[in-house]
């Protein structure tokens, strides 16, 4: 048990909660970023126009179908050569992040407004309602309720894969794990364990709380 | 409310808020005239709708009846303006209503013009994300710019007409499909439509809730609501109807004014063995 000591080595703790600080934040700017670019691109991909139709679905595909970390080495090494960009590791993590969120609460979207009957509207057409008033008082409101839970979902999986950013040498939380392992390999050989556990808590702790909105979220908003 | 006797009684209430408004209720002659009516879809060989005219005269209650697939909830649609039409024209109270578009295209109707005519549709199509109130007071006041105090007084004397005053904070998931019913009926009428339009509004409906409802569609008939009705309850359409259409294969195959003749003595083949379907003979039961 000599290596569960290790957490309390001056440094160790705090270090580790600076690496979560960056892992939070390259998450939350992704995701405030992400939000108006997503419903957007949801209301994008609702248009009946082919050419916005193919472009949507060429972006939410070519998205889908790279790893996000093949993203990252894009971003990170092609976009910052090729365009001569001065584009730091955490501003390619960020980049990447919008982008892949953009796009799948995009689709979230498309889905959420698509599910919405036809009678709906119909029925704010026959009472006068003009489309903008269609959309922003009857539509977007039973869309949005549909969307949280899952775009509550995306969230935590954007944290989640914020650890991606590591291997652009991003100082998250990982990385100064990495970094307290390999600097008391002798005197602490078993640390990493510890270690590996507190950074899981750190985890936990921040996607759960999201993960019990979600869930009520859902029970709440079931009967519509 | 289940007592069609004593909803009679109370009847004129329930449009005279309308009338008084808009004289054009009242008023002699046609409210909703229709003349060479064509509705066709872009892939179809033969239009749903085949030169359809009639006049609606204010205050009576017309009723629609045909096979599925007759284009009778395409003829309402059409009026609602929710289909555009390929010929022919929609007149209300001597105003072009909706016309033929080259384009296909609705013509964008005005806000006024966009309320003269009310709808209820066979599903339960109330506002999910807003109360009772809150469905009923949405179109008066963001449409017609209504006052907000006169429009919820309004929509809680509408609710009290069809019975529902103690649910007007209720969600519409917490009302059964006749409550919800007769919500839409109030949503429709708050905005003082001249005509009414009924698509099949009983067709999803359990069958001992469809009585609450069609109850509250009598009374407004009684009241003087110029109405148009499409449904499958013959025993109804037989008690509201000033008039009645029989309509098949998007034209009107038999059409009459004493409704109680039409039910009895159809002249046309086709009308006679449509109103056939809905008589059973015991003497087909083989022992």
């Amino acid at each position: 048990m000599r290596g569960a000591e290790i957490l309390l080595q001056p440094g160790v703790f705090p270090r580790l909660l600076q690496g979560l600080w960056v892992t939070v934040w390259i998450a939350g700017a992704s995701v405030l970023l992400a939000l108006p670019l997503g419903l957007l691109v949801g209301w994008l991909m609702t248009l009946k126009n082919p050419a916005v139709r193919v472009i949507m679905r060429v972006y939410l595909d070519f998205i889908r179908i790279m790893p996000q970390l093949a993203l990252l080495f894009i971003a990170f090494y092609g976009f910052a050569q090729a365009f001569d960009w001065n584009l730091d590791a955490t501003g390619a993590c960020v980049l990447v992040f919008v982008l892949w969120g953009a796009a799948e609460l995009g689709d979230l979207v498309r889905g959420a407004l698509e599910s919405i009957p036809r009678t709906q509207y119909e029925s704010a057409k026959v009472l006068g309602l003009n489309s903008w008033q269609t959309f922003t008082r009857v539509i977007l409101p039973q869309a949005l309720r549909r969307l949280l839970p899952a775009s509550v979902n995306l969230v935590t999986r954007i944290v989640k894969t914020t650890s991606l950013a590591t291997l652009l040498g991003v100082v998250e939380v990982i990385k100064v794990g990495q970094q307290i392992i390999d600097a008391n390999r002798f005197q602490y050989p078993d640390a990493t364990l510890w270690i590996y556990a507190v950074i899981f808590l750190m985890y936990f702790i921040v996607c759960w709380p999201l993960s019990i909105v979600a869930r009520r979220l859902e029970k709440r908003w079931a009967h519509d | 409310m289940t007592d069609i006797n004593a909803t009679t009684t109370g009847s004129a209430s329930l449009g005279v808020a309308g009338a008084a408004e808009h004289p054009a209720v009242t008023a002699q002659g046609a409210a909703l005239s229709v003349r060479h009516l064509v509705k066709q879809y872009d892939n179809a060989s033969a239009p749903v709708l085949n030169d359809i005219s009639f006049d609606v005269p204010a205050g009576q209650v017309f009723v629609i009846l045909g096979p599925s697939g007759s284009g009778k909830s395409t003829l309402l649609r059409t009026i609602a303006g929710l289909e555009p039409i390929q010929g022919g024209e929609i007149t209300m109270g001597g105003e072009l209503l909706r016309q033929a578009q080259s384009a296909g295209k609705l013509r964008s109707a005005s806000a006024s013009d966009s309320t003269k005519v009310g709808m209820v549709f066979q599903s339960y199509d109330l506002f999910p994300n807003k109360t009772v109130l809150g469905n009923i007071m949405l179109a008066p006041v963001l449409v017609q710019k209504r006052d907000k105090a006169s429009v919820q007084a309004e929509a809680l004397r509408l609710l009290e007409r069809v019975g529902l005053a103690d649910r007007k904070d209720a969600w519409p998931h917490e009302l059964s499909g006749g409550q919800r019913q007769r919500v839409a009926i109030c949503r429709a009428l708050i905005e003082h439509p001249q005509v009414m339009l009924f698509d099949e509004v009983t067709a999803a409906l359990d069958p001992e809730m469809v009585r609450e409802v069609l109850d509250v569609i009598l009374e407004l008939a009684n009241s003087g609501q110029t109405m148009l009705i499409v449904t499958h309850e013959m025993a109804f359409a037989r008690a509201v109807a000033d008039h009645v259409v029989l309509l098949a294969n998007g034209s009107i195959v038999e059409e009459s004014d004493h409704p109680q003749e039409f039910f009895d003595h159809p002249h046309t083949e086709r009308a006679q063995q449509f109103l056939a379907t809905f008589t059973y003979d015991r003497g087909q039961r083989q022992s």
